[in-house]
């Protein structure tokens, strides 16, 4: 736009230069997707070696077995660990749900005194890093005997102050005729939220529970402050913090690693357009 | 719908199999309760060829008891591991029986996590104080009260390769290394290796180490008479001029005559000496195991008399003991099992042995089989003559206090710093660390 | 980077004049709507925070109930004189400035690339978000097989090209690139995620408009794609900050703060005086510095969410 004599542009020049432009980005596009997938094809690989086989380097495997998996899955405590995994999670992923969506719509749609005062308040609480109250919470929890249990990683991970916004923002966008209609009808505020405004709130619903679900499933440094025998720790803090038996096992390390993040890569593959959307969609826009 | 219904059934089937599977562990994490109280849940932090003997261990333990359930579970060694164990036994699920090591068995019993053992328990179990390495024994009693059982002294040695050393006429008639007593002779022996080798006389860890640089500092210290803390860790008593005695000795060695390498981590100095790089090399006698399988020519012996003229004779050590944590047996039922498992481990001490580890286990040290396991028999004098690491919240294995002494004698070792920048280094860091409030 | 929740941007829908009026009968309701939540909120956060700067002040021990013995500005004074606290503060400032411009600059490069792309949208989404919905551990168990001296993967590919084999996690000097590179690999996927959303908000004629103009795809990226998304790699760049300043399980699974504590993390710092070395009192203040660093950048980042129209 700037060059002094502009060669004489027609449609189709401009399209063959866009096609080449755009084939290019292709390319690099998935050259990089390639590199990014190595990680990953390369732990499918070593698990499936026998563990003496993965010394070699390469990505041929002469005895293709499941044996690692076997292995692993005789041990007790990677059943406790999923147990642990699942149990808290799907608790903390629910009562979040729960809890930050009744918050968001008192804040939505509800005209009650200091109002100003408790959505600051809650504001507040999306700029606090949590991570960096392990002390005081492990006290916390020390003093109320609640260490070595489920509750103690799901209670501090329930007050999620972002839920809140993002189901406040939700509600702002439903229209406001048909919960004024149902409370016109006698429905209470409760009944509203349950049976009028949740009911079209699934897109938000699950994002939000999912999220939760696989944030509380990665988390790493409260649980494994709060769960500390073997028997009761959520997979990721078991897979950082129990030796296996020795010797070279990196098939063994690799199946165990396969397992940790099974859960999680099948969730990602059955919601990907939902996690994909929920992150987009919450707010960054605009 | 389908997914709905697909996402429904997985978490009905999950919930359903993780009851079924862990009943115990479930409830323990929904209600608190005691985790399987009728099995020995064991801790440690033993890796390599201590790992492979202790789970050999484990299994003789469980042959011999097949009524008795064992669970054991290995962490990563060092603070990682004490972290852990405090959490646990803070958190009231701490297992029933774990090793500590003796210096750091001090710090836990201070902060009240650690059960009292009472002689007559022990002597249910056919344990008492006469039948274990006394210093190891003492070493391990908090005002005359039982808190921990030693397995072992595991001090640090000398490995030195027969051949080598054989070429450069250390050796005696049997083919035992002759003693070398004083720096002079310590430095001689290690120019003759050096002249048969071509590269160098002796190797240990100095890189990124946070243990090797200390032991062997603390070895020479110890038999200059010196010590670095007193008052349990408040004060600081380090002598600067035997310090410096050591200091420049290792200089020496390493920065001006390269009869050492002073830039070398710990796998490239057992590299270096395995490959016949090196006559010499300082390091833990569990390290036996590595050079065994190596098939190499060496023996072992104690690490020389560099500074006790007098005949007193004193080498860094420590000792693996096992402890019952705060709270790891609820009942007289649960302690005569984890007492059961102790006994059981100093029973194979032979076991242990063979990994190069002294016992601590007098019935074994005395036995015929073990004076005839060599090398390991030529270092048993070491336990009698053990320094452990002195008293202190911020002490012991793998301690912040190892890892700063180390820094300091492994920088002067690669040149880094001069000796007096060494021990002015030391001194501030160790001032910051006595002054700190003791947490315990 | 653990938190998915947490990174999600609030859009904070002010309460505007008309809405502030209090209306009958809603207090009641409205406070018992909130009460589950609020009561959390206080136990578990707002609690937790003030008991932390309370802590603070004291000699606390992790075994010892209470807080301890007063010890007024003392812990602050040690943390502030204390070569390990200003190393670690460091050690996360540095991987801060290692990973961001990465993953806001690849974040958005892969992003205008996957934008000119018509087919496979869904093959990039996997490559690229797959990793971030692993667990660190799993990531951190992965990255080290990779990096294993000698027979892991990415030895043997430098040791092929005709390199000397890096020390990755065991030079004390190479282990902070090597997490680096691990954690750009892990998260840059919700950059990307981030990024895409950002450039399907730009209409499309803009860009048929430019390239009537004789616009070179160069020119349109330069002049009409970048200035676009500007507010959304303002926010990319503050979310990611944040997330890098509160790193702790990379180091503490692949490195353990080492070798030689040159990996260390604030966040590590915190956990080894606190759960180590039992000082849980140090441990506060030196929580409560931290603290007050993650809150300032996060305000900036509130302030940046907020819409600028729209004010309370």
């Amino acid at each position: 736009m700037t060059t002094v004599a502009p060669p004489p542009v027609t449609q189709a020049s401009i399209d063959r230069r866009t096609k080449l432009f755009n084939r290019i980005c292709a390319g690099v596009l998935v050259a990089f997707a390639i590199i990014w997938l190595v990680p990953i094809l390369w732990t499918v690989d070593t698990a499936l070696k026998p563990n003496a086989e993965t010394t070699e380097t390469t990505w041929l495997i002469h005895h293709p077995t499941l044996e690692s998996f076997r292995t692993l899955l005789a041990q007790g405590d990677v059943w406790n660990w999923y147990a642990t995994s699942f149990i808290t999670s799907a608790l903390t992923a629910a009562a979040t749900v729960i809890v930050a969506s009744m918050a968001g719509f008192a804040l939505s749609r509800m005209r009650f005194r200091y109002r100003w005062l408790v959505f600051w308040f809650v504001l507040i609480g999306i700029m606090i890093p949590q991570q960096v109250l392990i002390v005081p919470q492990f006290r916390e929890f020390s003093a109320w005997g609640l260490l070595n249990t489920y509750w103690a990683v799901i209670l501090p991970q329930i007050p999620t102050a972002i839920a809140v916004f993002i189901f406040k923002q939700f509600f702002d966008g439903l229209p406001r005729d048909l919960d004024e209609a149902a409370r016109v009808d006698g429905a209470g505020f409760f009944r509203t939220y349950w049976r009028v405004v949740m009911p079209l709130s699934r897109p938000v619903v699950s994002a939000v529970a999912i999220f939760t679900f696989v944030w509380s499933w990665n988390n790493l440094l409260w649980p494994l402050l709060v769960m500390s025998n073997p028997k009761l720790m959520t997979i990721p803090v078991g897979l950082a913090t129990v030796q296996g038996t020795y010797g070279i096992r990196y098939a063994d390390t690799m199946a165990s690693a396969i397992l940790g993040a099974l859960p999680l890569v099948l969730l990602f593959l059955f919601f990907q357009r939902r996690i994909v959307e929920g992150i987009a969609g919450t707010g960054l826009k605009g | 719908m389908e997914r709905r219904t697909l996402l429904k059934g997985t978490l009905a089937g999950l919930g359903t199999a993780a009851l079924a599977a862990c009943s115990s562990p479930v409830g323990a994490g929904l209600a608190g309760t005691p985790l399987d109280p009728g099995t020995v849940d064991y801790w440690n932090l033993f890796g390599g060829g201590d790992g492979v003997r202790m789970t050999q261990m484990e299994d003789g333990y469980r042959q011999a008891n097949p009524d008795s359930k064992l669970q054991a579970v290995t962490l990563a060694w060092g603070n990682p591991y004490y972290t852990k164990l405090t959490l646990a036994t803070v958190g009231n699920k701490p297992p029933n029986v774990a090793v500590s090591h003796l210096t750091r068995m001090k710090t836990l019993q201070s902060a009240g996590l650690l059960a009292e053992l009472h002689p007559e328990d022990l002597g249910r179990h056919g344990m008492s104080a006469e039948m274990f390495n006394q210093r190891a024994w003492q070493a391990g009693l908090v005002d005359n009260r039982i808190y921990a059982i030693p397995i072992d002294t595991h001090p640090f040695v000398l490995f030195y390769n027969t051949d080598i050393c054989g070429k450069a006429g250390l050796l005696d008639e049997a083919g035992q290394l002759k003693p070398i007593a004083g720096p002079d002779a310590l430095v001689d022996a290690l120019t003759k290796v050096k002249q048969v080798t071509g590269q160098y006389g002796a190797t240990h860890g100095i890189n990124g180490d946070s243990a090797t640089p200390w032991r062997l500092f603390q070895t020479l210290y110890a038999q200059l008479g010196g010590e670095v803390l007193a008052d349990n860790g408040t004060r600081v008593v380090f002598d600067d001029a035997k310090a410096g005695q050591v200091l420049d000795l290792l200089h020496e060695i390493t920065v001006e005559k390269a009869l050492m390498p002073g830039s070398i981590d710990y796998q490239g100095a057992i590299a270096l000496f395995a490959s016949g790089a090196a006559g010499f090399h300082l390091n833990g006698e569990w390290e036996i195991t590595t050079f065994q399988t190596a098939k190499m020519p060496f023996s072992m012996t104690l690490v020389p008399n560099v500074f006790g003229a007098g005949g007193q004779y004193a080498v860094q050590a420590d000792s693996h003991t096992l402890v019952i944590p705060r709270g790891g047996t609820r009942d007289k039922a649960q302690l005569d099992r984890a007492l059961g498992f102790i006994k059981s481990m100093l029973d194979q001490s032979m076991t242990w042995a063979e990994g190069g580890h002294v016992p601590a286990w007098l019935p074994t040290v005395q036995s015929d089989a073990y004076k005839k396991l060599t090398p390991q028999s030529n270092y048993a004098a070491a336990a009698d003559a053990a320094v452990y690491d002195p008293p202190g919240w911020y002490s012991g294995s793998g301690s912040d206090f190892e890892i700063l002494m180390s820094s300091a004698v492994a920088g002067v070792e690669a040149g880094q710093l001069s000796p007096a920048a060494a021990i002015s280094q030391v001194r501030t860091k160790l001032s910051d660390l006595a002054s700190a409030p003791s947490p315990v | 980077m653990t938190t998915i929740v947490e990174t999600v941007s609030p859009e904070v829908a002010p309460v505007t004049t008309t809405e502030r009026n209090t209306q009958p009968g809603h207090t009641r309701p409205a406070l018992l709507m909130l009460a589950p939540f609020l009561i959390l909120y206080v136990l578990f956060i707002i609690g937790p925070t003030l008991y932390m700067v309370l802590m603070s002040f004291f000699d606390g021990s992790l075994t010892e109930s209470g807080l301890g013995k007063f010890g007024g500005f003392g812990n602050y004074a040690e943390a502030f004189g204390s070569a390990d606290f200003w190393s670690s503060m460091w050690h996360t400032l540095w991987f801060t400035i290692l990973t961001t411009p990465p993953l806001v600059v690849l974040a958005l490069f892969f992003a205008l690339l996957a934008n000119r792309v018509a087919r496979g949208r869904a093959f990039f989404r996997l490559a690229f978000f797959l990793p971030y919905v692993l667990p660190s551990a799993v990531v951190a168990l992965v990255w080290i097989w990779l990096y294993t001296p000698e027979i892991g993967l990415l030895s043997k590919i430098v040791t092929t090209f005709g390199f000397a084999e890096p020390n990755w996690l065991g030079s004390p000097s190479l282990a902070m690139w090597s997490l680096a590179i691990t954690t750009v690999w892990w998260t840059l996927g919700f950059n990307f995620v981030l990024f895409l959303a950002g450039l399907q908000d730009i209409p499309r004629d803009l860009y048929e408009a430019s390239s009537i103009d004789g616009a070179t795809p160069w020119q349109q990226i330069w002049r009409i794609t970048i200035p676009l998304l500007n507010r959304t790699t303002a926010l990319v760049i503050v979310l990611q900050v944040i997330a890098s300043l509160k790193v702790f399980d990379q180091m503490y699974i692949m490195t353990s703060g080492g070798p030689n504590y040159s990996t260390r993390s604030m966040l590590q710092y915190v956990y080894d005086l606190g759960f180590t070395d039992l000082r849980t009192g140090y441990a506060a203040a030196a929580s409560t510095v931290f603290f007050v660093l993650v809150l300032a950048i996060s305000t900036v980042w509130v302030v940046l969410t907020r819409r600028q129209e729209q004010r309370f």
